[in-house]
């Protein structure tokens, strides 16, 4: 295995940084988009307005039986023909898998709601609290606390659903690697290097999330006490 | 604005579709199949009390589980042969980066399942001579069974959208045909909305069929 060719694969190898940036770039602009969208979903869903209700439910459930790739697809060659826009490869992505994970995220945010006590709405109404200040002051805080995990669960997919954006030519650290693998005709070096790269930073997230989670549940440990 | 719709173009091509359509089902069935059965020894094996079997299958799960399916059939596709002396085509990559994956996932699964079994069950099987097998068999795995019933059939969903990842390998499965379709007739927007309506359709009553699952047997995904 020791032939000069590895020493300047593995220098190849920072060929890839900037895609990983690029990974971590379209899954940070989807969470931002992603989340906020999925809360509204979900309150949607929850609400007493019905033609709202039915909407909701409707975008939850078509963004989460269909697959990704056929959205991002959709939404790369399909919309810019309907509507008069300019679509990169970056939008594209975005758009994407904001939609999708929104309505994973919903779901999230539904079962999160829901696992409070109903008690904790009629107290608050009680009180004289409208519906959306019991939400913003009672309800949602408790239920975030208890949404963290099913939250990084849901991020850390979505991370590595990202890499789908590589067919749209979107530079994230799987088309970089093709890119690489096809260059240098070292697949099985390149496409072993890109898993470990993944594996690394997922575990890392997934460590991270699993100590917020820890110091959350010791926090309302203590204070139910 | 103002465009117009025509599935008519899409629908001539029914046959190439229903093509990819059975192309999908079949490497559905297979990794299906293969995925959540060897999920459920890969769970036990998790569950096993000799680290012999344990650690190695924790590596296994821990590495599944955490790098992208794309990677993990893209790898099989064309950096596999290198090591292998024969072809690997885009079914078999395909079929097996999805069952590995569905291996890992279901695996905790099962091993979840498995677990919240109460330990009495066991030590009331080994009172009354049962071994460790029958145990599993007769006693732990047909009440396990009802509380994995629901994030099982998730995993089945995932599995099936999964199946449009071969594509990218060019398996001509249904998303495939749709961008043949796409390709020569130029229409992007029926092909592709076609195969969103196509998976939709098929797994909007499975979805249903999860949410009153998890309402009779609890919430367990």
């Amino acid at each position: 295995m020791s032939d000069p060719g590895l020493l300047r694969l593995i220098a190849d190898l920072g060929f890839l940084l900037p895609g990983l940036l690029n990974t971590l770039k379209v899954t940070g602009m989807a969470l931002l988009f992603g989340v906020p969208i999925g809360l509204l979903l979900a309150l949607g869903r929850l609400g007493g307005i019905r033609p709202l209700r039915v909407v909701c439910a409707f975008v939850i459930e078509f963004f989460r039986t269909t697959p990704p790739l056929v959205q991002l697809f959709w939404f790369f060659f399909a919309l810019p023909i309907l509507i008069n826009v300019e679509m990169t490869p970056f939008i594209a992505s975005v758009v994407t898998f904001s939609i999708q994970s929104s309505a994973f995220f919903a779901e999230v945010f539904r079962g999160g709601i829901n696992s409070i006590d109903k008690g904790q709405w009629e107290a608050s109404k009680a009180i004289g609290m409208t519906r959306g200040q019991t939400l913003r002051r009672i309800i949602l805080p408790q239920a975030v606390a208890r949404m963290i995990p099913a939250f990084a669960e849901r991020s850390i997919e979505l991370l590595k659903t990202t890499t789908l954006v590589s067919t749209v030519s979107f530079a994230d650290l799987m088309f970089r690697a093709n890119d690489l693998a096809q260059r240098t005709f070292r697949p099985l070096e390149v496409y072993s290097a890109v898993a470990l790269i993944y594996f690394t930073v997922i575990l890392l997230f997934s460590q991270g999330a699993g100590a917020v989670e820890r110091r959350l549940a010791r926090g309302s440990d203590t204070m139910a006490r | 604005m103002g465009y117009q719709w025509d599935f008519a173009t899409v629908l001539s091509y029914w046959d190439v579709l229903l093509g990819g359509g059975l192309a999908t089902l079949r490497l559905f069935a297979v990794t299906v199949t293969l995925g959540l059965g060897g999920g459920l020894v890969m769970g036990m094996l998790r569950h096993a009390g000799s680290p012999v079997l344990r650690y190695p299958a924790t590596a296994f799960v821990e590495l599944f589980r955490n790098t992208p399916v794309l990677v993990q059939i893209i790898w099989f596709y064309f950096a596999l042969p290198v090591l292998v002396p024969f072809d690997i085509s885009p079914f078999l990559a395909s079929a097996m980066g999805i069952t590995l994956n569905t291996i890992a996932f279901s695996s905790e699964i099962f091993r979840g399942g498995i677990q919240s079994m109460e330990r009495g069950q066991w030590e009331a099987a080994k009172a009354i001579g049962m071994n460790h097998a029958q145990t599993m068999r007769r006693i732990i795995l047909p009440q396990a069974i009802k509380r994995m019933l629901a994030p099982l059939t998730n995993r089945g969903i995932e599995v099936f959208k999964m199946s449009t990842l071969a594509s990218i390998v060019s398996y001509p499965e249904v998303l495939n045909q749709a961008k043949l379709i796409a390709s020569m007739e130029y229409n992007p927007i029926e092909s592709y909305t076609t195969v969103a309506i196509i998976f939709f359709v098929v797994l909007f009553p499975i979805v249903q069929a999860t949410y009153v699952l998890e309402r009779r047997f609890g919430k367990s995904d």
